[in-house]
């Protein structure tokens, strides 16, 4: 058996680390469907820890607690996409920057300029396959309605 | 133990953050993987010894596993990748609540978050995605600020916790363990509080998916614009 409060201090590092990766995802990507990967980043340390305690104090509770979570991450990524998907619609992006209206009246705006898209990369062509078998014959009124598909 | 070194380490880690996290460029982005990594070991050399040297080894690797894999889904550029490097971050925090006891939470974290939540992301990723490289995943906000506020918030945590453990605090015993929260039948034990103490919650936590999943498709319904 481990020593009990070795482990459970580094349990604790473990989720307060896993917090400050996630909150500096959120609070500087500004892809909106990363943030969200970093907000459940949060919880997950948050879950490490009552866990943990969980186990130091032989109860439950804290587990419990890691269920609701758990429970609650589901209800928010499903709420948290369809806002993203609706607001995606709207923009063309998942830039929240893209969404700088939103700010107070009297704000002055982000001082960030929006860059141009870039395109792929050259490297990333599909792979040519060597052409083979035969092409099937088509009778000239499927081109019009095809039946079977 | 010299005091500068928990200094020296959160230093690095917000200048190891900062470099790796997306600038416009790839420029230091290797130099930030070598800081952060050394402000990791320098951290984790200062945790006290597990005593059985399989139970630090498997610590030790799935601690290594969920946080590298965290920095993985948080610096990448690409936001297919880091839903993967996510993915993997939730293995590694599974195996870590197997570690500590709590059997059901591990199977239930794999199923539902890796399952469900994740295949969700990636499925709204496809749906969203741009053509090219877009320049919001290239760049990001204020990049050293976010940085130093997280790398702060773990400094405030690890002082937090240390304090703690300056008292003195009473271990649970083996025999109270493994009648408890490590017994065989742990899940007969969760299940029997889940229903029992905290019945009324797992009611309103049914109904709250409920009331989420009717908002999601009001929400994501497609009006047309003169509709």
């Amino acid at each position: 058996m481990p020593d009990e409060i070795a482990l459970l201090n580094g349990y604790l590092i473990v989720g307060a680390l896993l917090f400050g990766i996630g909150m500096i995802g959120f609070l500087s990507r500004r892809n909106m469907i990363v943030m969200f990967l970093s907000a459940e980043i949060m919880l997950q340390g948050v879950s490490l820890s009552l866990v943990a305690w969980s186990r130091f104090h032989n109860d439950f509770g804290g587990q419990m607690l890691v269920l609701f979570i758990i429970a609650v991450a589901a209800c928010e990524a499903a709420i948290a996409l369809a806002l993203v998907v609706a607001l995606f619609r709207r923009r063309g992006n998942l830039d929240v920057a893209a969404w700088r209206v939103l700010r107070e009246a009297n704000q002055p705006p982000p001082s960030d300029a929006l860059l141009p898209e870039e395109p792929p990369d050259q490297a990333e062509s599909w792979p040519h396959l060597a052409p083979a078998g035969v092409q099937p014959e088509t009778l000239p009124e499927e081109t019009e309605y095809r039946p079977r598909v | 133990m010299p005091h500068y070194i928990p200094i020296l380490t959160l230093l690095l880690a917000a200048v190891g953050m900062w470099l790796m996290l997306p600038r416009g460029g790839a420029r230091g982005r290797g130099l930030g993987m070598v800081l952060t990594a050394t402000a990791i070991g320098l951290g984790t050399s200062r945790l006290p010894w597990l005593g059985p040297w399989t139970a630090e080894a498997v610590f030790l690797v799935l601690a290594a596993v969920t946080i590298v894999s965290a920095l993985g889904a948080v610096t990448f550029h690409n936001p297919v990748y880091c839903a993967i490097w996510f993915g993997q971050s939730l293995l590694g925090t599974a195996g870590l609540f197997l570690v500590a006891g709590a059997q059901f939470l591990a199977v239930a974290t794999v199923v539902i978050y890796a399952g469900a939540i994740l295949v969700t992301f990636l499925f709204v990723l496809m749906l969203a995605q741009p053509k090219g490289r877009a320049a919001y995943d290239r760049v990001s906000w204020e990049a050293p600020i976010a940085a130093a506020a997280g790398v702060v918030m773990v400094g405030i945590l690890s002082i937090t916790i240390g304090g703690a453990f300056s008292h003195p605090i009473v271990p649970p015993t083996e025999a109270a363990l493994a009648a408890g929260v490590l017994a065989p039948q742990h899940v007969a034990g969760f299940g029997g509080q889940l229903f029992g103490r905290h019945l009324i919650a797992i009611e309103v936590a049914g109904m709250l998916l409920l009331v989420a999943l009717v908002g999601a498709a009001v929400i994501v319904q497609h009006k047309e614009p003169n509709g």
